[in-house]
């Protein structure tokens, strides 16, 4: 089911991976631009966090726009009619969207390390968090696509989300910057938990209480995991 | 030996908390080996009927069962049991054609070997070797139509659901295509054909039923449905483009006019007067061709669904 489902995918993967490798390194760049001299502080928020940003993008957003694209031309009904069981559509798009999103988060880490001389200190948590983060973001994103009924809700829904991801959420600046009300938002939100996790594996002593973020993440990927299992088994 | 009889017995789907039927009390039997079509104009209700076999919706009342599997219960079965070939394209921009049969045949849990060679015998018999390395995208209709169809029934289920198979499909493959289904049917599966090319369908299905707004008008064999046109003839005339429908003579006992061909039905007794008011249609100019024939199944169709299906624009030679 994954060949099918990357095959289908062939002509637009490699776009989309070259896309999403120059929105993270222009991203990384482009902030500098609105400072003279980026505080190293803030500049370690930055290029830790636009890679964050291409993952939940790309789970979050491209997938669910891509599976409303198919609704909507109505090619949806034959994938939907063979004889796979409903997870392995799951994890093949879980592993699509790594494909897509990991090459970027790398680009916009390299492209801040050199610009901003960032001092990273790598560890190998980096993987697991990465891992979850990719999941996590898939899945919420899955589970909107097919839980929506309207394909056209659905890439509405994904604008938004991308708009508010990109401008007000606390990855690629710390917490403390946002107003009170809406840091207790994102301590809720998966988001935050996504940059905190990630910056962990790649930072040291910037970021505390991870294991919290951990649980939250893991917790928000059961629900869309639920949300997922039981929308895929229904049928109008 | 395990029963394989398809049954659908009074299923019902509505919409809109039971304003609106899609489905009324549809109850159709299909043997393994049969080849059942089902007739019905736009919006009748053919779709919705086999998307609820296929387990894309579920009835709102009634049962789909294949031998002991209740397919409304386990739809997982029923994607299993059957293969679906959709009214809409398939989506197979990205793939080559022997790529998409080759891999849904996988999925379809086929062996390769297997694969390889019905998929070969299926593309030289509907003759679209020559795209075999072509991508999706550079298909045309017709022939995305006709990989469909391979992909469907390359390891083809106890059940075969096509819905509009022939969409698009060039004269020459369509006949190609109708051999197939008839194969399909041999080699023991149920095939159930959701088609509003009603004389194509006459020769190559066992059974129909005629289906308009959601419910079952008439079913039975091909012939069976023209028992009632028994002692009748078809008398077609293709009248010079731009004139109005000429007065009938009372020998015409129904008509229906699609475009410049008028089709007559008249009594086989009056043969001789059909064919006079025919060339004297001609000689004054009002028509260009005519031709008389046994009645079909289309004039069966056009009586019980006071639908033009509209294939019905050919004169037959």
């Amino acid at each position: 089911m994954l060949r099918w489902h990357l095959t289908s995918m062939r002509l637009v993967v490699p776009v989309m991976v070259v896309v999403q490798i120059l929105i993270a390194a222009g991203f990384s760049v482009g902030m500098s631009l609105f400072f003279e001299e980026v505080p190293p502080r803030a500049a370690l928020f930055l290029g830790t966090g636009a890679g964050v940003i291409n993952l939940i993008l790309v789970g979050l957003i491209v997938s669910p726009q891509l599976v409303a694209a198919e609704k909507e031309a109505g090619t949806y009904d034959f994938t939907w009619s063979l004889p796979v069981p409903r997870s392995a559509s799951v994890v093949a798009w879980v592993i699509l969207s790594s494909i897509v999103s990991i090459p970027a988060m790398l680009a916009a880490l390299v492209v801040a390390w050199l610009r901003f001389d960032l001092g990273l200190s790598v560890s190998l948590a980096v993987i697991p968090a990465v891992g979850l983060v990719v999941v996590c973001g898939t899945m919420i994103g899955y589970a909107i696509a097919q839980a929506i009924e309207r394909p056209s809700i659905t890439q509405l829904l994904s604008q938004v989300l991308a708009f508010g991801v990109l401008g007000f959420t606390p990855i690629t600046f710390p917490l403390e910057n946002l107003p009170t009300w809406l840091a207790s938002v994102h301590q809720v939100l998966p988001f935050y938990h996504m940059g905190v996790v990630v910056r962990a594996g790649l930072t040291d002593g910037l970021v505390s209480d991870v294991s919290r973020s951990y649980l939250i993440l893991s917790a928000w990927t059961l629900v869309a995991g639920l949300v997922t299992a039981l929308v895929l088994g229904r049928r109008k | 030996m395990t029963d394989w009889t398809f049954r659908a017995d009074r299923v019902t789907k509505t919409y809109d908390g039971g304003k609106t039927y899609a489905n009324r009390d549809v109850s159709i039997t299909v043997g393994p080996g049969e080849v059942y079509g089902l007739l019905g104009p736009n919006g009748a209700g053919k779709s919705t009927l086999v998307k609820q076999v296929i387990g894309l919706l579920k009835p709102t009342s009634g049962s789909i069962t294949l031998g002991d599997h209740d397919l409304v219960a386990d739809p997982n079965a029923a994607r299993q049991l059957c293969s679906y070939l959709p009214q809409a394209p398939m989506p197979i921009e990205s793939f080559k054609v022997h790529e998409a049969v080759r891999l849904t045949g996988e999925i379809r849990g086929g062996h390769r070997p297997a694969i390889e060679k019905r998929a070969k015998e299926l593309i030289e018999a509907l003759q679209i070797s020559e795209w075999n390395d072509t991508l999706g995208t550079k298909l045309s209709g017709g022939v995305r139509r006709l990989v469909g169809f391979i992909m469907v029934t390359v390891v083809p289920g106890q059940v075969v659901i096509l819905d509009e198979p022939t969409n698009d499909v060039d004269p020459l493959r369509r006949r190609l295509l109708w051999e197939q289904v008839r194969l399909l049917g041999e080699m023991g599966a149920a095939v159930f054909l959701v088609t509003h090319n009603v004389l194509e369908a006459e020769k190559s299905v066992d059974r129909l039923a005629v289906i308009a707004n959601g419910e079952i008008l008439a079913e039975g064999t091909p012939s069976s449905f023209k028992v009632a046109d028994r002692g009748k003839l078809r008398l077609q005339l293709m009248l010079a483009p731009g004139l109005p429908t000429p007065e009938l003579p009372p020998l015409v006992l129904q008509h229906s006019r699609v475009g410049n061909v008028l089709m007559s039905v008249i009594e086989e007794d009056r043969a001789g007067d059909g064919i006079s008011w025919a060339q004297r249609m001609l000689s004054d100019g009002v028509a260009e061709e005519y031709a008389l024939g046994a009645t079909t199944l289309e004039d069966a169709y056009i009586r019980l669904t006071g639908d033009v299906p509209e294939a019905a624009v050919r004169v037959e030679s």
